[in-house]
């Protein structure tokens, strides 16, 4: 699927590398060329392939797709911004990672758009500032992150899935016992896993979160931070992530659990729709979902969804074309006709032709009592989930232990709001 | 908690029960119910005893602490479904025997051997390798259905042999612990309530004690838990006290705040943490009864107590109201006498620099005089300000005096028939040298046609008026305006006159600080300007007092730089009409007024209306000129022109001069004039003018004036222009007088104004010095009251009442140290016609002699006129 959209993209590419201005004529219409900045990974999303095909069909006008590599986008784009160089539209999520864009001063806030009152209300909280302005359209899939398990093991092993940090701890050791990697942890770039054990911490208490935006108080001040960060690498040494998890990037999480290799795994629903290939043992149909345990709330956590963001360049020639396309996009026709099939939560009020995925329909009480909006990324300032990674990596490597890791992760949140200019920092 | 079907049908076989459940709050339990007889208890029948426990309190209990927690203990069916696990926090087994068949290294035989032991109840003992570790497996049933206990330690944890006895030991314990339980439960049960009545109804009763007293005392009880501010009690009489439900308090303390003003928080958390236990702290605060609105201090005392170790507050509210308000009062009373205190310290002291001040430059320019005697000119220059720092010195000693009577109240009222015209001329005569030393322009107007005669203080009105145009000649600058207005007010009572007194100057003005407390004592503004004005500063308070005693209304209007408006209001009694001999009426009835002010000429018109006098007005003197000149040739000649003295163009005594020359010497011609007219009377006179009267115009000053022209034109007209311009001048004066220095600094003062003076050095001496002389002999007597033998006052009366010709008619003066209104009152009494105040001031002895000699010969005069009608 992946190889189908990545061609369908470079297509695209080819096209429009052929076209020498942004502006020409087309049919006795301006035509309008719109340069769309994202990740490799993300624009080839059938859905956003879908979208791209039938703007370009319907409007005439050309998209100019500028795709970086998933490892290289941050830096690739931050080089780009800096010397000036903006795209029309910018795919960023909404992490503390897109503070190195400018976002004040480089993106138009999309409060008064008309698409904006059929945002369902939770895409509309996550996307906006602590403002309140808008900043991007979410068109992408909004799914739930959490513990997703191989049941058809779990239940040969006559074991049920955890409801309390304890028993997800025995529960690691039984499958562990019975040979079984119990987590799929990527060891290699577990940028997304940490966020989800911080969570709570943060969405729980808006005073601590106050407090360490406000630098009052560090991570190394919150027990739970401690804990978190003592029990992955407890979890590291006894085993639960296997033996190659340092070598576990993002595209070994679905060989490594369709293989049953792997039990477990933190993760979302739509990845087993847009991600996972069943090439081996166990498909889509295998797992089922229960809360991440991380040790830092005992009856375990779900996180929102995390959306990609549409953001329009306010400095550029083609502002108002570029609102067109977001508004192109968020027209009811055409983003059902985009996600149609496509197992997500629905980000707009008038989307119907999503699905939803029956992991997450079995899983509704469980998520309604403990799910979060995506707090530490989105929320905590100076958050970076890369940099996160590559901490925690250095700790499974032996070169920093737990209390140093978090030493190392209050100091490069403090560093990172500084270069922003944070108030106290 | 739901126990389904089976359970009910146990329980009618009267059979044993365990059964797993669900508590509300997801708590997991198990149930152990045995039937026994049926009983009754508290009023609820039973026929069972149940134990219920928590899973994870039963885990704990089948916990291995031999294996240092290793090991691990599960109660399962035996089918293999676990029922219960020893794993802290939970379980994730569901069925062990399947989790057994994967990760062990159990052989198919080993598995089938135990799984039928379970089916028959048989226990057993296995090892295998769950996940590379050697493992004990122990199972064992409990007795009780079809369960079992099963054991899964780690064969590191323990060894064969040991296992075996723990097995025995395990079931033993395992029986015993549960009959043990079973028993202390119902042990406890029974206990508990026996134990719990008792201590209730002790509780009860101790309770109902203290809620008696504290019902029937005024201070209220409150203990409260430290920990969440629960209150454990409170004692009723708070709903008495502070009118707020006992129930409302119980249930939150932060009720009491309602009543509580002027403070948000009642109960102050922090600083009731902060008392050590045994300790206490107070706070005051007021309270409001809720219902009846009541204001009262209550003193909120905290104790902090320990009781079975638990922290609590017993917390004390006594009322304090009475005990505040007399604090309050010795407080004020306190304040009051500091305020006291502080008032005479600062009169002391302003007195101490006030005085000083110019005694200071009396004494210092006496020694300078004494240095300088030889040089004339430095002696007039020390004598001049010796002069002016006496004049202060006593201006100042009176009216500290008179402030100091005020104040005691002792001040009274001298209410009788007065001239409002007369009292005017009087503070014109004084003020206007006063205003021209300085070039300043004094007008007095008179708005309407208020009563010429009211009854009031004469004297204290003279004051009033005297303090505040001297001020505004005083506080205005050289060739300042000073205006001062009387008019009348409209007044209700037909009986009463209200007049108003307007002082008007564009001096220098106050401050509106400076306004608040100006008729303070001792206030003078402090700038410049007025730096360089000599005042007491006790004027405008005296001035204040008597508008007040006078039941008046004094306000002031002023802004630095722009002047001041003084404004008094008072009422006047109006005296009985007395019927006035209309001599002028077949004499007097055309009259022209020549003024540049029109306004004075509406005046006199109105004045002059009920006399039906007809007044024909222009405003400058050539109009009057052409007027009198037509009138004289139509044969309708003015019976009276009054000139005004200042006119642009032609001035009044040259119109009356070009009438004079048109008209003939018939008609009299009279100068109406604010100014001092002695600088020109000599020309006025040559120029044909009769007599001069002085603004504002009264009607009975009038024809007062124009009477003598009237009755005896020629005769008196001679009178006038031989009186001579010292009133004193070759008069003879009779002193009584006791003290020798003052007699001669008198009789030298006499001497030097050209007048004779004879000394008597007693009363007595005095009368008979009078009773002696021939008629006109003397024509005056000062009379000093304080003399040995007969004092002033006797004296006087006996004169009065002598037989000497001139025992009703001559003046007698008072010489006196005493100069309060009841000193001047005593005087008149006494028959005397004025009074001088000591040390006697040659201005104002010039002033009252003048005024009383030029009566005399008025009275003189008419009395010649008179005489000579009759005879003609």
């Amino acid at each position: 699927m992946i190889k189908r959209c990545i061609s369908i993209l470079l297509a695209v590419v080819t096209v429009l590398s052929m076209t020498s201005c942004s502006i020409g004529k087309s049919g006795g219409k301006e035509q309008i060329t719109l340069t769309i900045m994202g990740k490799k990974t993300d624009l080839a999303k059938s859905y956003m392939t879908d979208i791209f095909e039938r703007y370009e069909k319907e409007t005439g006008n050309k998209l100019d797709i500028v795709a970086y590599e998933d490892a290289d986008y941050e830096a690739e784009a931050a080089a780009r911004f800096a010397k000036g160089d903006v795209p029309d539209v910018f795919l960023h999520f909404h992490n503390a990672d897109l503070n190195d864009f400018d976002v004040a001063n480089n993106f138009y806030y999309l409060n008064n758009e008309a698409w904006v009152s059929d945002l369902t209300d939770s895409a509309r909280e996550y996307c906006e500032d602590r403002d309140g302005n808008l900043l991007g359209l979410p068109f992408w899939e909004s799914s739930v992150s959490g513990c997703y398990y191989n049941k058809t093991i779990l239940d040969s092993l006559g074991l049920k899935p955890a409801t309390k940090q304890a028993e997800f701890d025995v529960l690691c050791q039984a499958l562990a016992d019975a040979g079984y990697t119990p987590i799929c942890w990527p060891g290699n770039g577990c940028s997304w896993m940490i966020q989800f054990g911080l969570d709570p911490v943060f969405a729980d208490d808006p005073q601590i979160l106050e407090k360490i935006n406000k630098n009052e108080i560090t991570y190394a001040d919150i027990p739970e931070v401690t804990d978190m960060v003592q029990w992955v690498s407890d979890a590291a040494a006894k085993g639960w992530f296997g033996d190659d998890y340092m070598n576990t990037g993002w595209s070994e999480i679905s060989p490594v659990l369709s293989s049953g290799e792997a039990v477990m795994t933190f993760i979302w629903d739509t990845w087993f729709y847009t991600d996972f290939e069943a090439e081996n043992q166990y498909t889509v149909d295998d797992f089922a979902l229960m809360p991440v345990f991380m040790n830092t709330v005992d009856g375990g956590t779900y996180e929102g969804g995390n959306l990609n963001m549409m953001m329009v360049n306010k400095n550029g020639a083609q502002v108002e074309a570029a609102l067109d396309f977001l508004s192109f996009c968020a027209t009811p026709e055409n983003y059902n006709a985009a996600f149609d099939g496509i197992s997500t939560v629905s980000c707009f009020k008038g989307q119907t032709t999503n699905i939803q995925s029956p992991m997450v329909t079995d899983a509704g009480d469980s998520i309604a009592a403990n799910c979060r909006v995506s707090t530490a990324a989105s929320r905590v300032i100076g958050y970076s989930a890369d940099e996160v990674a590559a901490i925690f990596k250095d700790m499974f490597l032996g070169r920093v232990d737990a209390a140093g890791c978090v030493k190392r992760m209050d100091e490069s949140r403090i560093a990172t709001a500084g270069r922003e200019g944070v108030d106290g920092f | 908690m739901e126990l389904g079907e089976a359970w009910d049908m146990l329980m009618q076989q009267r059979q044993p029960v365990m059964v797993g459940a669900t508590l509300s709050g997801s708590q997991d339990v198990i149930v152990f119910a045995v039937p026994v007889q049926h009983g009754s208890y508290g009023g609820f029948d039973y026929d069972a005893i149940a134990v219920c426990y928590t899973n994870m309190d039963l885990a704990a209990s089948l916990n291995v602490d031999a294996f240092s927690g290793q090991g691990r203990c599960f109660v399962i069916h035996n089918d293999g479904r676990v029922l219960l696990s020893t794993q802290a926090g939970g379980n994730v087994f569901e069925n062990y025997l399947v989790y057994l068949k994967a990760v062990s290294d159990l052989k198919e035989e080993e598995l089938t051997q135990m799984q039928t032991d379970w089916q028959n109840g048989t226990a057993g003992l296995l090892q295998c390798d769950i996940g590379g570790v050697g493992h004990c497996i122990l199972y064992q049933p409990v007795g009780y259905q079809d369960y079992f206990l099963l054991s899964v330690v780690p064969q590191n944890a323990v060894s064969a042999g040991f296992l075996s006895v723990q097995k025995t030991t395990m079931d033993v314990l395992f029986v015993i612990f549960l009959l043990l339980t079973a028993a202390m439960i119902l042990m406890f049960i029974v206990r508990s309530h026996n134990q719990s009545r008792k201590s209730r109804m002790e509780l009860q009763y101790r309770e109902r004690m203290f809620d008696v007293l504290s019902n029937n005392v005024d201070d209220i009880f409150i203990m409260l838990n430290a920990e969440n501010y629960q209150v454990d009690y409170i004692s009723p009489n708070i709903e008495r006290l502070l009118g707020l439900p006992v129930s409302e308090v119980r249930e939150n303390i932060k009720a009491l705040e309602k009543c509580a003003l002027g403070r948000d928080i009642v109960i102050p958390k922090e600083e009731l943490e902060a008392i050590s236990v045994n300790d206490k702290k107070n706070w005051e605060y007021e309270y409001m009864h809720q219902t009846t609105g009541e204001r009262r201090f209550y003193r909120m005392t905290a104790y902090c107590m320990s009781i079975q170790d638990v922290r609590k507050y017993i917390v004390m509210l006594s009322d304090r109201t009475q005990e505040k308000q007399m604090n309050q009062q010795l407080q004020e009373a306190l304040t009051a006498a500091r305020s006291a205190n502080e008032a005479k310290s600062n009169f002391l002291s302003n007195m101490s620099h006030d005085i000083r001040t110019p005694m200071n430059a009396i004494v210092g320019f006496a020694m300078l005089l004494e240095k300088d005697a030889d040089n004339a000119d430095k002696v007039r220059e020390y004598i001049g300000k010796i002069t002016a720092s006496s004049h202060h010195l006593l201006s100042l000693i009176n009216d500290v005096l008179d402030m100091s009577k005020i104040e005691s109240g002792k001040t009274s009222l001298n209410v009788d028939r007065f001239s409002l015209p007369e009292l005017l001329e009087e503070l014109s005569i004084i003020l206007m040298p006063q205003a021209k030393a300085k070039g300043q322009s004094f007008r007095t107007y008179v708005q309407g046609a208020p009563p010429e005669q009211i009854v009031g203080d004469r004297l204290r009105l003279n004051q009033i008026l005297l303090n505040l145009l001297s001020n505004a000649i005083k506080y205005t600058q050289d060739g300042g305006k000073i205006e001062f207005t009387v008019c009348e007010l409209p007044t209700a009572a037909p009986q009463y006159v209200k007049l108003q007194f307007v002082v008007r100057d564009n001096g220098i003005g106050m401050s509106e600080e400076f306004q608040k407390h100006i008729f303070a004592p001792f206030s003078r503004e402090i700038s410049s300007v007025t730096n360089k004005v000599q005042g007491t500063g006790l004027g405008m308070a005296i001035t204040k007092n008597l508008v007040d005693l006078m039941g008046g209304i004094i306000r002031v209007e002023s802004a630095p730089g722009e002047g001041s408006t003084f404004t008094v209001e008072l009422s006047f009694v109006l005296p009985e009409q007395e019927e006035e001999e209309a001599w002028y009426s077949q004499k007097v009835t055309r009259v022209l007024v020549a003024d540049d002010e029109e306004d004075v000429c509406l005046d006199v018109k109105e004045m002059m209306r009920d006399t039906g006098v007809e007044v024909s007005c222009v405003t400058d003197g050539e109009a009057a000129v052409e007027m009198a000149v037509g009138a004289h040739e139509r044969g309708e000649d003015y019976n009276v022109i009054l000139l005004d003295w200042k006119m642009p163009g032609m001035n009044g005594v040259e119109t009356a001069r070009r009438i004079r020359d048109r008209v003939g010497e018939e008609v009299p011609i009279l100068v109406l004039t604010s100014y001092d007219w002695s600088e020109i009377e000599t020309e006025a006179r040559q120029a044909g003018i009769n007599a001069f009267m002085p603004k504002p115009f009264f009607v009975s000053t009038f024809w007062q004036t124009i009477k003598p022209l009237f009755i005896d034109y020629a005769e008196t007209r001679e009178i006038e222009v031989e009186t001579p311009k010292s009133v004193m001048n070759g008069r003879r004066f009779l002193v009584a007088e006791d003290n020798e220095l003052n007699a001669e600094i008198l009789t030298e003062m006499l001497n030097i104004e050209g007048a004779d003076s004879e000394l008597a050095v007693n009363g007595k001496e005095a009368v008979e010095m009078f009773e002696k002389s021939e008629p006109g002999y003397y024509d005056m007597i000062l009379m000093d009251v304080q003399m040995p033998v007969m004092n002033g006052y006797e004296a006087t009366r006996q004169i009065r009442a002598g037989s000497h010709p001139g025992a009703k008619t001559i003046p007698i003066a008072a010489m006196t140290a005493n100069t309060f209104a009841e000193d001047v009152r005593d005087a008149m009494d006494a028959g005397m016609d004025g009074h001088l105040a000591k040390p006697i001031d040659m201005d104002a002895v010039r002033e009252l002699v003048g005024r009383l000699l030029s009566q005399a010969d008025r009275n003189k005069a008419e009395v010649i006129a008179a005489e000579g009608g009759n005879g003609g």
